[in-house]
């Protein structure tokens, strides 16, 4: 019995033994998993903020970029509409113009553009050409200016051309043409009578 | 101005000559007049007056001669040399080599028609420049700094990628801490097609066409194109900068082919050849360029040149990058080997300097360090250069403590401060930290180019 006692205790205080032991791993355990955890809320709380900011970084700027986009979208569409309504008011002025071949001021501007012409190609023979419906008026500018300056030879020519107004200046070889047809003239003065037309369709004017 | 008069036309062409062509019984014609030319289909081309004299004058041609006959061609002389219009609106806008819209938009409404020769700037008018703008890249930021004003040129090489670098910065360049506007004009000159169209998705796509002005002249767009390109480029970032008060940096690539284009040119007109068959003008001519850039007293706009060209065989002697070095303030090179390391932008940093980022940096501008950091940077990858060439002979084994720490700054310096991804935008913030991460691999006595006090607060080594 004695001996079985004994073998009781012994066992028993290997028992208590090892459970403390084991409590103490099981605790050490616990407190390992606690630290790493700690340690990883704070890993897991930088890559959120990480990936947060990189998101805020990517919405920031597909938002610069969505902005930019429709604002350059709205801007070209205005450009387009407002060609539109250049193009149109060119269109009327054109017709407008082809109209004014009666007025008195038409044919002092002839008269000047056909001085111009004449003397911009120089010395020599030269051929006006200008449309049908002009063609008297030319001949008669043509001969006062003759009689002004009887060094100026210069004839109308036979075939007409397909123009607003004004004429068209060539030397007697062909080899020099002066352009100071209406049509022309609008053609050059475009670009700054576009930005007038804009200014006024923008309210700027 | 338009003019109110037209200027004659004339149709004895005597003489088509390369770019070239010569018309007989000129009575008025000035240097550098603008001639339209019409061909015998009525198609127009643009063309300038390079000689007059004898009642010939010479033109040459911008989009070629080609289809041009001695008959039935006409040229007339319009009275003034070529012009760009110029407004606020041009902002967003792509044009081609010319100056045309090539984004299927009409024409600009103008403000105003500049003479695409611009205006010699007054010297003594001359602000100097003084004032950072962030490109976002950190060996450019942090080592080659790009002041408002300067001229700095990327000197690359065929196959390298000057191109992304260029769009990259086209992209992020930006001025930091002030409200006032910035502009991009990027004038491409001769590239591939698949370039252009880079350049222009690459602006689109981050947001920033609406800030540029883009002028693209293609690889097979006449060559002679290419020398009006880069002039209508810096008239519209004249007018930007001087007229409109925007910080406005200009971006040219590739001024090699510009340079082809004048040899085309100058052979063309049987002039006597300088270095490799470039006109002995090429100098003053790439000055022409490379001098519209900078600040004006008074005016608050600046324009900023970025010319970029492919040095051919990597001949950094080759006279386009020699003359151009000569007028610019410094130059980024991009190197062979660490492209082919795979690292980008392959800059290397030994042969590249800009030369006024002592006085665009600093307490106030950028910040305190940042010139130390960036002298430091170069002394450490100097030496880390040095060492590798000596590992080549005696190996790792032989060298010291402190040469193996070089060694390893060396490859840091490359792999995370210089390499960098082609749509990552750096902060200067960012920039230094990462050369500080560098520098705190070596001995704190190592680094003599920086203050006590800078080495105490930015430190990171034991």
């Amino acid at each position: 019995m004695s001996s079985n006692s004994a073998l009781e205790r012994t066992i028993s205080k290997v028992l208590s033994q090892k459970e403390t032991e084991l409590i103490s791993q099981i605790d050490s355990a616990y407190q390992e998993s606690l630290k790493n955890l700690e340690a990883s809320q704070g890993k897991l709380e930088g890559e959120r903020t990480k990936i947060v900011e990189s998101a805020r970084k990517q919405a920031e700027n597909l938002k610069r970029q969505i902005v930019g986009s429709s604002r350059l979208a709205a801007r070209n569409q205005e450009l387009v509409i407002i060609e539109t309504a250049v193009s149109n008011a060119f269109e009327q002025a054109k017709r407008k113009l082809a109209d004014a071949g009666d007025k008195e001021s038409y044919k002092s501007l002839m008269a000047g553009v056909i001085e111009e012409s004449v003397s911009s190609i120089g010395s020599g023979k030269v051929t006006v050409e200008c449309n049908k419906s002009d063609t008297e008026l030319v001949k008669r500018i043509i001969a006062d200016l003759q009689k002004k300056n009887p060094k100026v030879e210069a004839s109308v020519s036979n075939h007409s051309i397909d123009i607003i107004g004004g004429i068209r200046v060539k030397s007697a070889d062909g080899s020099m043409t002066y352009d100071n047809t209406i049509d022309s003239r609008i053609e050059r003065l475009k670009p700054l009578i576009r930005k007038n037309i804009a200014q006024m369709l923008r309210g700027e004017e | 101005m338009p003019e109110t008069t037209a200027g004659v036309e004339y149709t004895k062409v005597v003489e088509i000559k390369g770019p070239l062509i010569i018309i007989d019984g000129i009575t008025k014609a000035s240097f550098d007049e603008l001639v339209e030319i019409e061909t015998v289909d009525g198609e127009r081309r643009l063309g300038k007056v390079l000689e007059v004299g004898f009642g010939k004058a010479v033109v040459q041609v911008f989009e070629g001669t080609t289809g041009l006959t001695i008959t039935g061609t006409k040229a007339k002389f319009i009275g003034k040399t070529m012009e760009m219009p110029v407004s606020q609106e041009l902002l967003g806008r792509v044009f081609d080599g010319l100056g045309r819209p090539n984004d299927g938009l009409p024409d600009p409404i103008a403000d105003k028609f500049l003479d695409v020769n611009g205006e010699p700037m007054n010297p003594e008018r001359r602000e100097y420049p003084t004032s950072f703008i962030q490109t976002g890249v950190s060996v450019i930021d942090g080592m080659l700094t790009l002041v408002r004003g300067q001229k700095l040129p990327i000197f690359s090489g065929s196959g390298m990628p000057h191109n992304i670098l260029a769009a990259q910065i086209a992209r992020q360049a930006a001025v930091v801490g002030t409200k006032e506007d910035f502009a991009v004009v990027f004038a491409a000159i001769g590239v591939q097609y698949s370039d252009a169209q880079y350049f222009k998705r690459s602006l689109e796509e981050s947001g920033a066409l609406r800030r540029s002005v883009l002028f693209l002249n293609l690889a097979d767009d006449p060559a002679i194109e290419r020398i009006i390109t880069p002039r209508v480029a810096l008239t519209v970032a004249e007018y930007l900068a001087f007229d409109l008060g925007m910080h406005v940096l200009a971006i040219l690539t590739d001024m090699t082919n510009y340079a082809e284009a004048l040899r085309e040119i100058s052979a063309a007109r049987e002039e006597v050849p300088g270095r490799k068959g470039y006109p002995g003008y090429l100098y003053t001519d790439l000055a022409n360029n490379y001098e519209r850039a900078g600040r004006v007293k008074g005016k608050n706009g600046s324009v900023t040149q970025v010319p970029i060209l492919s040095m051919p065989a990597d001949d950094i002697t080759h006279p386009i990058p020699d003359l151009t070095g000569y007028i610019t303030e410094g130059q980024i090179v991009l190197g062979r080997d660490l492209f082919r390391k795979g690292v980008y932008p392959p800059v290397n940093v030994l042969m590249s300097l800009s030369r006024l980022m002592k006085d665009g940096v600093g307490e106030g501008k950028t910040r305190s360090d940042h010139m130390e950091v960036g002298n430091q940077l170069y002394d450490a990858y100097s030496r880390a250069q040095e060492v590798r060439a000596l590992a080549e002979i005696v190996g790792r084994a032989g060298l010291t403590g402190v040469d193996l720490k070089y060694l390893d700054v060396g490859d840091m310096f490359e792999q995370q401060f210089l390499k960098q991804a082609p749509d990552e935008n750096r902060s200067l913030d960012e920039t230094l930290g990462r050369a500080w991460d560098v520098l705190s691999n070596l001995p704190e006595g190592e680094l003599t180019k920086i203050k006590e006090k800078h080495v105490k607060q930015y430190y990171k080594g034991k």
